[in-house]
């Protein structure tokens, strides 16, 4: 376990050093030059003096070595001092932070909603692997794969907000406004959690405790409910983690439709605005935050099977 | 089983069908697709418009047929990109085995973890909108999941006698590469693959229904949805017809793409944890 342990902290280590200095390029790459940028977003008025040009480059260390300026930033970015954003003109970090705490809700409801939902199907499913029931999920299931987000959510407003008027059909105001982009974004989990379930019951169902537990006298559903469905859901606590990492950026699309103000749409905002400050912090955090949680899960994965020891993984 | 065939049949028949009718399509649309008329804006379906027209008055169908020219040619050119280097990457790190497979593995790791639409959004912020960077950003994670499909098959092929025989009589390392090992892959590789353009044609569509990918005057599925969302109500058809259709062809692939993977590899292929 230990060195396992390492490893896997040292590769998240590297990966937010190596992701976080592709971000820190990006003002390198893109057109027109950050320092004007800067005072532009400061001062009213279009008149540049250049004598502010260069005293601004001499304070923000654009004379240093690329690294010099770089462990600086990260330094910086580390403590909480992520600069102001281009647009709003405040702090970066004191718009991050709100928005991660939204998407953070709004990705644990529609999670929970994913789950609630396909534990019953896919444990229905596995159970009567083959018979019909099993063949309706399965296929109602994954047809949900295919659905893009962004037709979902529109026929949703259509219906729930426009024509019954249950919901609202924008905003971040309440726990009614969470229901339609919570149930938008559980849609492809569900297919995902409803499969590994399905699955991993089969796969439990078949064990050979199974028919010795049947053979001490258990009744069928006294062994369904202590040996089947326990080991058929440690497959399903990965992809829960795997999903939540991919959420906290990947709710884009869903918190843009419907107006919520999450990492998303903060990120989506900071692309369309060229707001370079905020889109750096963003996505240096989110891409921090998934790698976190990815490992984390590993390390569960890792205590939950210990046969995966030794083997690749 | 026998109706599960047919049910892949149909999917392979409709697929097909649509590829004939956008690959066709400036033969066959019943109006230029940019031909505006103000009088009949939000037209409803009847016999003239099909599929009613949209908030300029252009015919739904006919941007339609033109859209698809866009999505499917990005999302088959993302697929075959993503292909070819997730094998190359997933053969090369089953054959050097070591700290170049160990680099390669954990790089995969950590892009599985990165949100799809972050790096997304992260390459448009740095290089802009475009056909080149609506390609890298769709390249960049989308070759994970044929590098670890790759990978596992490569390294069963390679423990197998042929394997060693061929190494044994003095065959170079890209010969058995070629000859050998990628062979046995095709099949599996090409049941991925399909599954993997219903997910990236979604993925295209999602940048352009952002207005990151495809850029005016040109449109295509994702952005003819973000230009009739605001009269969801007065006319949603404009909006319905072009999500049905990337669900339907995403569909479809997919039920292809498990049918090919079941069939190259027995058992049902678990789908990976990809997301937008």
């Amino acid at each position: 376990m230990f060195p396992f342990i390492a490893k896997r902290t040292a590769t998240l280590v590297a990966a937010v050093l190596v992701s976080s200095f592709a971000v820190f390029l990006i003002p390198y790459f893109t057109p027109g030059d950050p320092v004007r940028t800067i005072i532009r977003s400061r001062v009213s008025g279009n008149i540049i003096d250049d004598a502010d040009v260069q005293a601004l480059s001499l304070s923000l260390g654009l004379q240093d070595p690329l690294i010099v300026q770089y462990f600086s930033w990260l330094g910086r970015i580390a403590t909480g001092d992520m600069g102001l954003s281009h647009v709003s003109r405040t702090p970066v970090a004191d718009q991050v932070l709100p928005a991660l705490a939204v998407t953070l809700s709004l990705v644990a409801a529609a999670l929970a909603l994913a789950v609630l939902v396909s534990l019953p199907l896919g444990i229905v499913a596995g159970l009567r692997h083959g018979k019909p029931a099993d063949r309706v999920i399965t296929s109602v299931t994954q047809s949900f794969i295919a659905m893009p987000e962004y037709w979902v959510a529109p026929l949703l407003v259509l219906v729930f907000a426009l024509k019954l008027s249950v919901l609202p059909s924008a905003g971040w105001s309440g726990p009614e406004s969470m229901v339609l982009p919570a149930l938008t974004l559980a849609l492809r989990p569900i297919s995902y959690f409803t499969s590994a379930v399905r699955a991993g019951m089969i796969d439990a169902a078949a064990a050979e405790h199974v028919p010795a537990a049947r053979a001490r006298g258990l009744s069928v559903p006294q062994a369904v409910l202590r040996h089947v469905i326990p080991n058929g859901l440690v497959p399903l606590s990965t992809l829960v983690a795997v999903w939540f990492a991919g959420l906290l950026g990947g709710s884009v699309i869903v918190e843009v439709i419907f107006a919520v103000p999450g990492m998303g749409r903060l990120l989506f905002d900071a692309v369309v605005n060229s707001d370079i400050p905020l889109a750096q912090g963003g996505v240096v955090l989110v891409v921090a935050l998934a790698v976190l949680v990815t490992t984390l899960a590993d390390f569960v994965h890792r205590a939950l099977t210990p046969a995966v020891e030794g083997s690749y993984a | 089983m026998r109706r599960r065939l047919n049910t892949h049949h149909l999917a392979a028949a409709v697929l097909t069908l649509v590829v004939i009718a956008v690959a066709i399509a400036p033969w066959i649309y019943p109006y230029p697709p940019a031909q505006q008329n103000l009088a009949e804006r939000l037209a409803p379906a009847s016999p003239e418009h099909w599929l009613g027209t949209d908030h300029l008055g252009r015919d739904t169908l006919s941007r339609l047929l033109e859209g698809g020219r866009f999505s499917m040619t990005v999302a088959a050119l993302a697929t075959m990109l993503t292909c070819l280097l997730g094998v190359a990457i997933g053969v090369l790190s089953a054959r050097r085995r070591g700290w170049v497979d160990e680099f390669l593995t954990r790089t995969n790791d950590v892009l599985l973890a990165v949100p799809e639409m972050v790096v997304a959004l992260f390459i448009v912020a740095t290089l802009g909108t475009g056909f080149g960077p609506l390609l890298l950003a769709l390249t960049v994670t989308g070759w994970t999941p044929f590098a670890r499909l790759s990978r596992t098959l490569a390294y069963d092929v390679s423990s197998r006698g042929f394997v060693e025989a061929a190494h044994v009589v003095g065959c170079s390392p890209s010969f058995i590469i070629f000859r050998h090992v990628i062979p046995h892959l095709a099949g599996p590789i090409l049941g991925q693959a399909t599954l993997r353009f219903g997910h990236l044609l979604i993925s295209v569509g999602a940048l352009s229904y952002l207005g990151l990918g495809v850029q005016p005057p040109q449109s295509d599925w994702g952005s003819m949805m973000a230009a009739a969302q605001p009269y969801t109500e007065r006319a949603p058809l404009g909006i319905l017809a072009p999500g049905l259709a990337i669900f339907v062809m995403a569909l479809c692939v997919t039920l292809i793409g498990q049918r090919a993977a079941r069939m190259a590899t027995g058992p049902l292929l678990l789908p990976t944890a990809d997301r937008t």
